[in-house]
């Protein structure tokens, strides 16, 4: 099979990578391009573990071919904040414990990113709605709400452009 | 696991995309837009086409325009998220954005397009399943995988033995919403552009689903503005509530003056046969009448002979069956009670 140049820009970054048509844009951030935070989970667009942000939006990596987004921008989890940093959404995850084995928990962390995105005054319902293409095996899901919850605090305590630095998640507890 | 190999096209106009499908040998090309139902299904290779025909940069199928003389022009490639959040579709169609709001969940929705969801492929337990567990029944009719060493080497279907009909289900929403507002769907192919009522577009045939040529591609739905402001209700049977497919499906949609005498009344249904069908008798039955248990109870009636669940899923015919009079019953009061809005509790069965 003829493979296809593309131009990728993921986590703000842009790349080029030959690949062949029928490859998902999964395989190509996990294979090509070593960004294994986005997971395998079912494989049939069921599970929510391989969410990434396509032009802000959430969207399975599972289900979409990697030359159909060649120029969109793509977040996977690994770009949600600076190396050695945390967004306000995973300081929340940590200290909350809203991961139990953790396979679920980047496609969590990414819809979540796009729900504070969008609406930033979630009620618990919202939360439940935008959170429900998203499976915890491990049934976590009242951490995992009580994480959002306090991923909404600390989002709203920080500056918009700047992330939060570990420490500030260190000193609430 | 890996996709077959195919070549990918992505067509930036409808004309170059017609010129695509219509040079493919017929059979060959499919059509991409989000990705969520060809995807799985080319996974778990229920087809192998040689080319993929990817829509998705056709600007010119995106958007929502309304006009009250013109109706709702919905285009193709609206995702099932525009279609929800879409303020015309909420405060005129409340039945369509229900239903489009029970579809699969956000992340799904945000990827899936109404073009895709009207045209599904049909589904049935004993088709959509892996390669290995087909092939050691032989495969069935929608799709034969001759094996010497099944049960039954010959291809049968395992839904209704003996028969030569396919009963895989179309198993959608948004289509039994859009039946009961009249819609049409936009066709656009070598003959030009033509318009036709959406109950035209299906077959009722799980093999042959949609009415649709190879070289033809759907590119918009229209709502009549006399459908707007239609009371409107959709419930839906599944499984997992968070995200799945229907395993039955009620819509109705109805006009009711202030004396709660009905005036326009649809109800369609989904998930229970090879097509989203209208219920031919509900309109005749509804039309001039106040709301009664005697007469919610005889279009309830109605519904269960029209709909024909048969073993195409996890869940029984019986229960299916059960479901659809209960579904109906609620949505029409719904409906007379003017319990229509889109923020309601999701009806599941319980």
């Amino acid at each position: 099979m003829e493979k296809i140049l593309l131009k990728l820009c993921v986590n703000g970054e842009t790349c080029q990578v030959a690949v062949p048509p029928n490859k998902l844009l999964l395989d190509v951030l996990r294979e090509d391009l070593g960004l294994t935070g986005s997971k395998r989970g079912c494989d049939d667009s069921s599970c929510g573990c391989c969410a990434v942000l396509i032009d802000g939006t959430p969207m399975l990596s599972c289900v979409a071919l990697a030359a159909s987004y060649a120029g969109a921008e793509i977040t996977t989890v690994e770009g949600l904040a600076p190396p050695g940093e945390l967004h306000p959404v995973q300081e929340g995850f940590a200290v909350s414990g809203g991961a139990q084995c953790g396979y679920c928990t980047p496609g969590f962390l990414i819809a979540t990113k796009a729900l504070l995105d969008r609406n930033p005054q979630p009620t618990l319902e919202e939360i439940r709605e935008a959170l429900s293409s998203n499976l915890c095996r491990c049934t976590g899901y009242m951490q995992i709400y009580e994480s959002v919850r306090l991923a909404l605090e600390r989002w709203q305590q920080v500056p918009r452009t700047a992330a939060a630095s570990p420490t500030a998640a260190q000193g609430s507890q | 696991m890996t996709l077959p190999a195919f070549s990918l096209v992505r067509p930036q106009t409808v004309a170059e995309a017609l010129r695509v499908l219509q040079d493919a040998a017929p059979g060959q090309a499919k059509v991409i837009a989000g990705g969520t139902d060809l995807i799985p299904n080319l996974q778990m290779k229920l087809y192998a086409p040689q080319l993929v025909v990817d829509i998705k940069g056709i600007a010119a199928l995106r958007g929502i325009e309304w006009s009250p003389g013109q109706g709702l022009r919905i285009g193709a490639l609206t995702t099932l998220t525009e279609l929800e959040r879409a303020p015309i579709v909420r405060e005129q169609f409340p039945v369509l954005a229900e239903a489009v709001a029970a579809v699969a969940g956000p992340l799904q929705r945000n990827m899936g397009t109404i073009g895709g969801n009207l045209c599904l492929e049909t589904r049935c337990l004993w088709y959509n399943q892996s390669e290995f567990w087909r092939r050691a029944l032989g495969g069935c009719l929608k799709l034969p995988m001759p094996n010497p060493h099944a049960a039954h080497p010959r291809t049968i279907c395992h839904v209704a033995p003996g028969g030569k009909f396919c009963w895989a289900v179309w198993s959608g929403d948004s289509a039994p919403a859009l039946l009961a507002l009249d819609a049409e769907v936009e066709i656009s192919g070598p003959r030009g552009v033509t318009r036709r009522p959406l109950r035209e577009l299906y077959k009722n045939d799980g093999m042959d689903r949609l009415a649709l040529g190879h070289d033809e591609l759907l590119t918009a739905v229209h709502i009549p503005a006399r459908a707007a402001g239609r009371r409107g209700t959709y419930r839906k049977l599944r499984i997992r509530n968070s995200i799945d497919y229907p395993l039955a499906g009620v819509a109705v949609a109805m006009e009711v003056d202030d004396q709660g005498i009905c005036h326009a009344a649809r109800v369609a249904i989904a998930a229970v046969n090879p097509a989203p069908l209208l219920v031919p008798q509900a309109e005749a039955l509804l039309v001039g009448q106040k709301a009664s248990p005697e007469l919610i109870e005889e279009v309830a009636r109605a519904v269960t002979r029209t709909g024909k669940p048969l073993t195409t899923s996890a869940s029984t015919p019986e229960y299916r069956r059960e479901m659809l009079r209960v579904f109906t019953r609620r949505a029409l009061q719904a409906c007379w009670d003017r319990r229509d809005n889109v923020e309601h509790e999701r009806d599941t069965g319980d």
